[in-house]
């Protein structure tokens, strides 16, 4: 749902958590990224920097220049300025992402957590055995069925929280119990409802079901898309995975290795909230690609 | 006078691949310590025969400079 | 100049605050993770107590002086010694041109700190010279020090002699037990009164698979309140499970039923939720504390940690100095 008032929560001596409602729904995005901007163009004193997720947003401040209290009420006044969520408009770019569903190399990683830390179902078929779908093809059709929204980025350099914008295609698994210490660079993985594109070979948490070619975190700025930014995306792109076979990753790779990959971008859409909940409002919600 | 090999750090003993009575090179990997993720391993300082391994493998919290093993 | 003669285990340069800003794209603020030492350390040789000098862990490096300069120790004793003679810790000390530092283990503590008059002066990367060595980030070509390499040193200015007064130092336990400080939240309704207890009342060790990403904790089960089972599907349905959400740096972060205390490189984002904060002016605490080691915990409030940290700064300043 979405709270009343929002949540003031501490975290620590200087971080304070400001809580939206508690489910995956753009509008709390929105919220949360729309107090981040507020933040940004109105310089509030003491706050050093802000962090926007799903339903929430994170503030790190100076406890040397403002208190909790005063911090909680410059918010507070803050929140009240913002206009509803139902009038945004944005410029929201869409990339294509070919991936490999069901590959190898998850494969590979989620049988070295068998061996070396806990038992679990191959997470493809633990996904569509939770979701009640008729098993691993389904669940690739309707996990790449949607676009994905980008909520904002973080866990790592680079890396995107993403949600689905289609509900027909909304998915939740629980996040590994306890996580695992490596994922192959590239990898699409789930926890929640949330969908995300391991930027680099990290510990995680996610179940995890594909792997994408196309980088999302560059140091060496090779490709166009990376001029203003190490990290491709930004909070508001939408991307939609196309399943590919292993050979379009590879020469896909083999593009990005040499510096030839074209990015499939699509940079003229401005996404309406008005439109998008219309829309979803027309749609059968129980049903499944 | 048997040659004392110390741990270098402290950590975890992840894996003692000696036991007494081994004769080994200098050079060789006696023992591999884990502290931080990372990996350090220990090597022979001489060429010799173990006389004794004071520590186990999986075993946690030790100090630096601990007596590990000793060669003779 | 310094060459990195011997890297040490894994030796970075740092500088504090560490990178602010970037939380929103995933950056964590690295830094010192004892900043009592390392900002003692700077203040001994002149610098701003946020330059950018030497975080060692476990294992010392050893440096070659290329010209002359000021340097000091401290943190974890790592038996400097200069030219084979043993030098004093927190106390600034004059070194010559070809004059080689040797740090080895860490005998009391775990992460030693090196500043140098001058401050380390590599490239700063999205405004900050610290380093997220997993990420390939910042510091020297994106990671830890490695051998050969020739560290760049600011003109600086300072003198020999001058020592931190021994009340302003931090003081090691000898019995490798450590009393932290947490504050509750941001999800401490999550986990219920029973739950709070155990993990007040309990001791917990710490894991040596624990780095500068996450610090692993052993111990007793976490019991949850109907919060973290009575939740819409998409938090994930594990006890733990919440919708992701922005991750304070030293939030006690619950994955699954296993703590990881967040950290100076630690994720800023995720899907587990955080009952309790360590706040920053406790970090030293982490930052020299050992595998093995026990940790108990006690609650402060906000204003408390505030406090706490407020203090910390006073010491870390020019009126810790004895000359």
């Amino acid at each position: 749902m979405i709270y009343e008032e929002p949540k003031y929560l501490p975290g620590g001596d200087r971080y304070m958590l400001i809580e939206f409602g508690d489910e995956m729904n753009l509008e709390l995005n929105f919220m949360g990224q729309s107090l981040a901007q507020a933040v940004e163009e109105n310089g509030v004193e003491g706050v050093i920097e802000t962090a926007p997720c799903f339903a929430s947003t994170l503030i790190h401040y100076e406890p040397e220049e403002i208190k909790f209290s005063d911090l909680k009420s410059e918010m507070r006044s803050l929140i009240e300025t913002l206009g509803p969520s139902e009038d945004i408009e944005l410029d929201s770019r869409l990339f294509y992402f070919p991936a490999v569903y069901l590959d190898p190399w998850t494969k590979e990683a989620i049988e070295d957590y068998c061996a070396k830390i806990t038992e679990k179902e191959w997470d493809p078929e633990f996904i569509a055995r939770l979701n009640g779908l008729d098993g691993v093809e389904q669940f690739v059709r309707v996990h790449s069925g949607t676009e994905y929204w980008v909520a904002s980025l973080g866990f790592w350099p680079g890396l995107p929280f993403m949600m689905a914008l289609d509900p027909r295609c909304m998915l939740t698994a629980p996040k590994y119990n306890p996580p695992r210490t490596w994922t192959p660079e590239g990898t699409v993985g789930m926890g929640g409802a949330s969908t995300c594109i391991y930027p680099v070979a990290t510990p995680g948490g996610y179940q995890i079901f594909g792997r994408t070619p196309v980088p999302i975190w560059d140091t060496q700025k090779r490709f166009p898309q990376f001029e203003s930014s190490i990290c491709l995306f930004k909070p508001g792109d939408r991307v939609k995975f196309v399943p590919c076979a292993i050979e379009e990753y590879e020469q896909v790779a083999a593009q990005v290795a040499e510096g030839s990959y074209q990015y499939n971008l699509v940079e003229y859409q401005r996404f309406s909230v008005k439109n998008y909940k219309t829309w979803v409002e027309s749609l059968d919600t129980g049903a499944r690609f | 006078m048997a040659e004392e090999v110390r741990t270098q750090t402290a950590g975890n003993m992840w894996k003692v691949l000696v036991k007494t009575g081994d004769k080994v090179k200098a050079g060789d990997v006696l023992f591999i310590m884990e502290v931080m993720k990372m990996e350090v391993p220990h090597e022979a300082p001489i060429d010799g025969t173990v006389m004794a391994v004071n520590v186990e493998e999986g075993q946690e919290g030790l100090d630096a400079d601990t007596v590990a093993v000793e060669i003779e | 100049m310094l060459e990195v003669i011997e890297p040490g285990l894994e030796t970075s340069v740092q500088d504090w605050p560490g990178r602010l800003g970037y939380w929103n794209q995933g950056f964590p603020p690295s830094g010192p993770m004892d900043s009592w030492s390392f900002r003692l350390a700077n203040v001994l040789v002149g610098n701003e107590p946020g330059a950018a000098g030497l975080e060692a862990q476990y294992i010392g490096p050893s440096l070659k002086f290329r010209r002359d300069g000021l340097i000091a120790v401290t943190g974890a004793d790592m038996q400097a010694k200069l030219d084979g003679t043993a030098i004093p810790m927190w106390e600034s000390v004059a070194v010559k041109a070809d004059q080689t530092l040797q740090m080895a283990f860490a005998k009391t503590g775990a992460r030693g700190y090196i500043a140098i008059a001058g401050g380390i002066a590599t490239e700063p990367w999205l405004g900050s010279r610290s380093t997220f060595h997993k990420a390939g980030v910042g510091g020297m070509e994106g990671h830890a020090l490695k051998k050969g390499q020739i560290v760049p040193v600011g003109e600086g200015h300072g003198q020999a002699g001058h020592k931190v007064a021994e009340t302003a130092r931090p003081t090691f336990p000898t019995d490798k037990r450590w009393e932290i400080e947490v504050v509750a939240g941001p999800n401490d309704d999550w986990i219920d009164e029973a739950g709070h207890k155990r993990f007040l009342g309990s001791d917990w060790k710490l894991s040596s698979k624990s780095d500068r990403t996450g610090f692993r904790l052993d111990g007793p089960d976490w019991t949850f309140t109907a919060k973290a089972t009575d939740k819409a599907p998409e938090h994930g349905s594990e006890p733990s499970n919440i919708i992701d959400q922005g991750y304070p740096c030293g939030a006690i972060n619950l994955a699954g039923q296993t703590p990881i205390i967040l950290v100076n490189d630690g994720p800023s984002m995720g899907g587990f939720v955080n009952p309790y904060t360590v706040p920053r002016a406790a970090f030293w605490k982490l930052g020299q504390s050992k595998p093995g080691e026990i940790y108990r915990f006690k609650a402060v409030s906000v204003e408390q940690a505030q406090a706490m940290a407020h203090e910390l700064r006073q010491v870390c300043s020019e009126a810790s100095i004895a000359k």
